[in-house]
């Protein structure tokens, strides 16, 4: 539904900055009617990405197609087929909830019995029916949210386009927001791009897609991208995580990462996880602050693959090399 | 196409009569200047060819010009918040065509300034500017005119815009000395050479000028005189010239600079 070849998108320089490429040559499908996440850490390239996608900015190269239709020449038609959630509001806050939605309706050609219908529809799963009078500044935030996510929905996209839409929600609006989200779009079979950096919200994907410096290092499904890690890690957290690294490697025989003050182990073989804790505690009960043995979970796989710096990745031997390994297998060819 | 643009204005006239405080300030300003210059030079108002003149009168068309222009320019100014986070975001997605987005925004300013307008030709007639019914139709076609010209520069101003603070600088050294360099404040009689030129090419000059006839003109006389119908042809290249240069402005993507051989 989603076709994104060979994209590439370079900040044009001025003459105090130089050119920044953002996007390094990204190929990617989202196929049709699937709830894709897209992720990464911040400066990676997802915004620019997004605006690529929604046709606020034209790639320095390469070729975006939504359902068949090229952004380049055929934007008009694209808009007919997408909504879009962004991150900043883009509701009117002087106006109503009702004078909003119908605003945005008109601008897709919907009105009269039609917008009623709608508008009855897309309130029905909404918490908004006794505000609909309301000006949108007096609701809360969560409230807002759904206001913004209902509009969308009345214009019955195929493609849903959504920039971290749950930022600055509490759990209960978020999952709430999600749920209706999910539900929606499984319903009518709706193709939905949600960029987000909370990886509870990926768990329920079809796919998660992870970027980097511009590039696009994996994009699996959840469970695809929780194997990389192996069945299970073992997280250690220690007052001097370099230190020790290189002698608990020696303990264990096992390749020993670091990320910030953790020291991670991860694809642990399931048969000897009681005996390599034992191992590690004999070893450095000192040392250790806390030791933990979990299922890997999105968060763990993010930060598996993208924690490391590059130049962290080349030092760290094996460590580096499954690092390397995902990243080939996730990488355009 | 229309019903786009007039979903869009009807956005921005609910929004100004939303805000009372907007009502109050732009209007109020124009009429505080008005009073104010108005009672305190028309002792020495006494221009040749004017006599009998009051400043109070000669300044009148000049504090509508101005009400115009600051009523569009506040309305205008929200395209710059609105544009990169907020409710044009989402109006840029829609299957709209651009035009329409233009014509909306700029509609609705030039609306909201002509509602302001209205409210003051209501005090024509008490300082003696009686026009008949054609006079009055001319007077209200002439500050639409005017109300697009002033919405269409604001706007393809105010697009390429980063901050509302920058755009308060513009306003000052740009769009502010446009008026006051118009006639609306003092005659063309008798200014330094310079000056004469610089009102001549100013657009506003001209749109004052199609303003001011009506008040003292038959619409027929005003139809057959020279000076008149170039001010009225210049108020409409002003017209075409801002709407254009503003549809241009929203067609205008972000462009990914072209990879050059090094980085390719």
């Amino acid at each position: 539904m989603i076709d994104i070849e060979h994209l590439k998108h370079i900040y044009p320089g001025s003459r105090r900055q130089p050119a920044r490429t953002a996007i390094h040559d990204l190929s990617m499908t989202v196929g049709d009617g699937s709830f894709c996440i897209l992720s990464g850490p911040n400066g990676s390239g997802k915004s620019t990405l997004f605006r690529i996608l929604c046709g606020l900015a034209a790639p320095s190269a390469g070729r975006v197609r939504v359902a068949g239709h090229d952004m380049a020449t055929d934007a008009a038609e694209v808009r007919r087929i997408m909504g879009v959630v962004f991150q900043s509001p883009a509701v009117d806050k002087h106006l109503s909830v009702g004078e909003n939605i119908a605003l945005h309706a008109s601008l897709y050609g919907i009105r009269g019995t039609e917008l009623q219908e709608r508008m009855a529809d897309a309130l029905s799963w909404t918490d908004l029916k006794d505000r609909l009078g309301d000006r949108v500044e007096t609701l809360s935030g969560g409230l807002a949210r759904q206001v913004e996510l209902a509009k969308c929905l009345l214009t019955r996209p195929r493609v849903l386009l959504l920039d971290e839409p749950t930022t600055g929600l509490d759990p209960a609006s978020r999952w709430s927001f999600l749920t209706v989200l999910r539900r929606v779009q499984r319903e009518r079979g709706m193709t939905v791009l949600m960029t987000s950096h909370v990886f509870g919200e990926a768990e329920d994907a079809d796919s998660v897609a992870i970027m980097r410096d511009g590039r696009l290092i994996a994009h699996d499904t959840p469970a695809g991208l929780r194997a990389r890690v192996g069945q299970e890690v073992l997280v250690i957290q220690t007052r001097d995580a370099e230190a020790l690294r290189p002698r608990l490697a020696e303990t264990l025989g096992l390749a020993v990462g670091r990320y910030g003050d953790e020291l991670r182990v991860d694809d642990l073989p399931p048969a000897e996880v009681p005996r390599i804790v034992e191992k590690a505690l004999n070893a450095h009960r000192a040392d250790i602050q806390s030791i933990a043995v979990k299922q890997p979970t999105l968060e763990d796989v993010f930060i598996h693959i993208t924690g490391k710096r590059p130049a962290e990745a080349g030092a760290a031997s094996d460590a580096g090399g499954a690092d390397a390994k995902a990243r080939r297998e996730g990488a355009p060819a | 196409m229309m019903r786009f643009a007039l979903s869009l204005a009807r956005r921005e006239f609910v929004r100004f009569i939303r805000q009372p405080q907007r009502v109050v300030g732009s209007i109020g300003q124009p009429l505080l200047f008005w009073a104010f210059l108005g009672a305190g030079l028309t002792p020495s108002f006494n221009p040749p060819g004017m006599e009998g003149m009051t400043y109070l009168e000669y300044f009148y068309p000049g504090v509508l010009m101005m009400l115009i222009l600051f009523a569009s320019i506040f309305s205008t100014i929200t395209v710059i918040e609105d544009r990169d986070q907020g409710f044009l975001q989402g109006v840029l997605v829609a299957p709209v065509p651009r035009l329409s987005i233009v014509v909306g925004k700029v509609g609705g300013a030039a609306a909201i300034a002509m509602f302001q307008a209205l409210i003051l030709l209501i005090a024509a007639p008490f300082i003696g500017l009686m026009p008949g019914i054609g006079g009055s139709l001319m007077v209200v076609a002439a500050l639409a005119l005017t109300s697009l010209g002033f919405a269409g520069l604001g706007f393809s101003i105010a697009w390429t815009m980063k901050s509302t603070a920058g755009f308060h600088a513009i306003m000052m050294v740009f769009l502010f000395p446009l008026w006051l360099l118009s006639g609306a404040l003092f005659p063309m009689n008798n200014v330094p050479a310079w000056l004469d030129f610089v009102m001549t090419i100013n657009p506003v000059t001209h749109a004052l000028n199609v303003v001011r006839g009506p008040f003292y003109e038959a619409p027929g006389a005003l139809f057959s005189s020279g000076e008149w119908l170039t001010s009225l042809a210049v108020l409409l290249a002003w017209v075409v010239l801002v709407l254009w240069l503003s549809v241009k402005r929203v067609n205008k993507r972000e462009m990914g600079a072209k990879p050059s051989a090094a980085t390719a």
